[in-house]
């Protein structure tokens, strides 16, 4: 079945790396995914959406289709508002809540998961820029992915000096994904 | 065996180049094109190339024109702008026949347009980049596959024709990463081009005194064989020559040297066609969404195929011709104003009103759900 997510925020975030390790997941599983990232020509700061596709089938057209979008998680309010149309109605949207701003219209449309991505990657892992590894693992366990076909796949694309800190970052993301969909579906 | 890799277009650019060969790169980087010159800066020394980043796009190409005169496989890599920059150096390229493969990753224009997104605005700036008559050979990937095959055959062909070959990319296909399944290693090898050199007597040598429809045979610099290569109009030995009849032979030449060869250039493809009730024409990764578009299409019961120039200059004139007249109904679909659609017309004979179009020029891709609408209304 295909699976449409979409990561969004702003140039220099890194989020780049987060769709190209699911795409990679996929296609060790046989399965085909792709990730293609759209940003502006701003060096940093312009709004940033990557886009994922995971399928059992061939993906031709890269690009994830408005209004048919899964999941998409942001951690930028100016890219938050200019994609949120995208998502399907009642689908899942993950965002931090320090930076972006829902409205209750929103949170009655979608099903909306406040998440310290960048706090957990500031202050639990201790790397600001592990905050890609993760929104990685908050996709993983909010799409129902394999845990381990990803976790394998993040060992394999990260700097191999960053592993360590990206298991961390890995652990921790997806374990807080886990506890907000624990009190959510309680 | 065929590899399975997960990269991105650019990449495959770039690995393409090391695997036909390639020893050289000299270049400038520029969005959405620089990671085939990161990955270029990374291979190249692993395969005892050089990779020399220069002052700017003009520096880029002039230092891989020496590398070529030199006898080593070369390669720059731009987009549009940077094409711009580097026109006058191809001319000379293309009128002292030396190969050079040329990737150009398109962007929005014209000028510095749009940098970070997609356009196919420079089809015909690769038809004619640069003032004077010559024939371009320009090649257009469609897939992720094809930057690497594509890419490859660049190189082939820039060896067979002693000619600068384009190969054009553009930001979707460059920046997506996905599956590709690349061919065997060996059977890219086996297929290798190598330019031709002469062997006989140096005295002898005279690299520009070849048949009418054939390319010079212009061996390395520095192994003994005097010549002398210039963009003026020149006779047997390279040295300029202002004679009417050298003049007109010459620059024949470049024309014939590739038209008659066309079999070995010309590549398209073909896609559900023969049951279709309605051709889609599109090239470059505009065809990804209507591949896609017509398989949601033929879902609901309506028959459309595709096709698909590869090599988009020269064009595949006869057979573009054959099918526009098969088929009374045709989208051509571009993400510019309609560049290649006048070269659709002029093959076919057929008028502009003859078609449907969707062209877009605003550095968004052409969805599968536009191309749906749109030929929904021409059932």
């Amino acid at each position: 079945m295909r699976k449409q997510l979409r990561f969004t925020g702003v140039g220099g975030q890194g989020v780049l790396l987060a769709g190209e390790i699911l795409a990679r997941a996929y296609v060790s599983a046989g399965k085909y995914g792709i990730q293609v990232g759209t940003y502006t020509s701003q060096v940093r700061g312009g709004p940033t959406k990557v886009d994922i596709i995971l399928d059992d089938e061939p993906i031709l057209y890269p690009y994830a289709v408005d209004g048919e979008i899964d999941f998409m998680l942001s951690v930028a309010d100016k890219s938050y508002q200019l994609f949120k149309d995208g998502v399907k109605e009642g689908g899942i949207i993950v965002y931090e809540p320090n930076l972006v701003y829902p409205s209750d219209d929103d949170k009655a449309r979608w099903k909306m998961f406040p998440i310290e991505v960048i706090t957990i990657a500031k202050e639990k892992v201790g790397n600001v820029i592990t905050q890609s590894v993760v929104a990685l693992a908050i996709a993983t366990r909010m799409n129902n992915i394999d845990k381990e076909l990803v976790y394998e796949a993040m060992i394999k694309t990260v700097p191999s000096k960053a592993v360590e800190i990206n298991k961390k970052a890995f652990e921790l993301g997806y374990q807080e994904a886990e506890e907000v969909l624990s009190k959510y579906t309680s | 065996m065929p590899r399975e890799v997960v990269s991105t277009g650019n990449q495959l650019a770039a690995k393409a180049a090391i695997d036909a060969g390639c020893k050289f790169f000299g270049g400038y980087p520029i969005t959405p094109s620089s990671e085939v010159a990161h990955e270029m800066s990374k291979l190249l020394p692993k395969v005892g190339g050089v990779f020399i980043q220069m002052e700017d796009e003009i520096a880029g190409i002039s230092v891989a024109l020496g590398a070529s005169m030199s006898g080593v496989k070369s390669m720059t890599n731009t987009s549009g702008p940077g094409i711009s920059l580097k026109s006058e150096q191809i001319g000379l390229a293309f009128m002292a026949e030396v190969p050079l493969v040329i990737t150009n990753v398109m962007r929005g224009g014209p000028s510095t347009g749009l940098p970070t997104r997609p356009q196919q605005g420079d089809i015909l700036q690769a038809l004619a980049p640069t003032h004077g008559d010559y024939q371009s050979i320009t090649l257009c990937a469609g897939s992720l596959e094809e930057c690497y095959t594509e890419t490859v055959r660049a190189f082939n062909l820039a060896e067979r024709f002693m000619t600068p070959v384009f190969v054009l990319l553009d930001e979707t296909l460059g920046h997506m990463v996905g599956k590709a399944v690349l061919p065997d290693i060996e059977e890219v090898e086996r297929n290798i081009i190598n330019r031709r050199v002469y062997e006989g007597d140096p005295l002898k040598y005279e690299p520009y005194n070849v048949p009418a429809d054939e390319p010079a045979i212009l061996n390395p610099f520095f192994k003994g064989y005097r010549y002398h290569i210039t963009g003026l109009h020149h006779g047997p030995t390279g040295f300029p020559t202002e004679d009417a009849k050298l003049s007109q032979e010459l620059i024949d030449r470049l024309f014939n040297k590739i038209l008659a060869h066309k079999d070995e250039i010309e590549s398209y493809e073909e896609f559900m066609l023969d049951d279709a009730d309605i051709m889609i024409i599109a090239y470059g990764s505009v065809s990804l969404a209507v591949k896609e578009a017509i398989r949601e299409l033929r879902k609901e019961g309506i028959k459309v195929g595709l096709f698909r120039p590869i090599t988009l200059w020269p064009s595949p004139e006869e057979k573009i011709d054959e099918l526009c007249n098969k088929f009374d109904k045709i989208l051509v679909t571009e993400m510019n104003k309609g560049q290649y659609f006048k070269e659709i017309q002029r093959a076919s004979g057929k008028k502009a009103n003859e078609f449907e179009t969707l062209f877009k020029a605003n550095g968004r891709p052409i969805s599968p759900a536009e191309i749906k609408a749109k030929i929904k209304e021409m059932v």
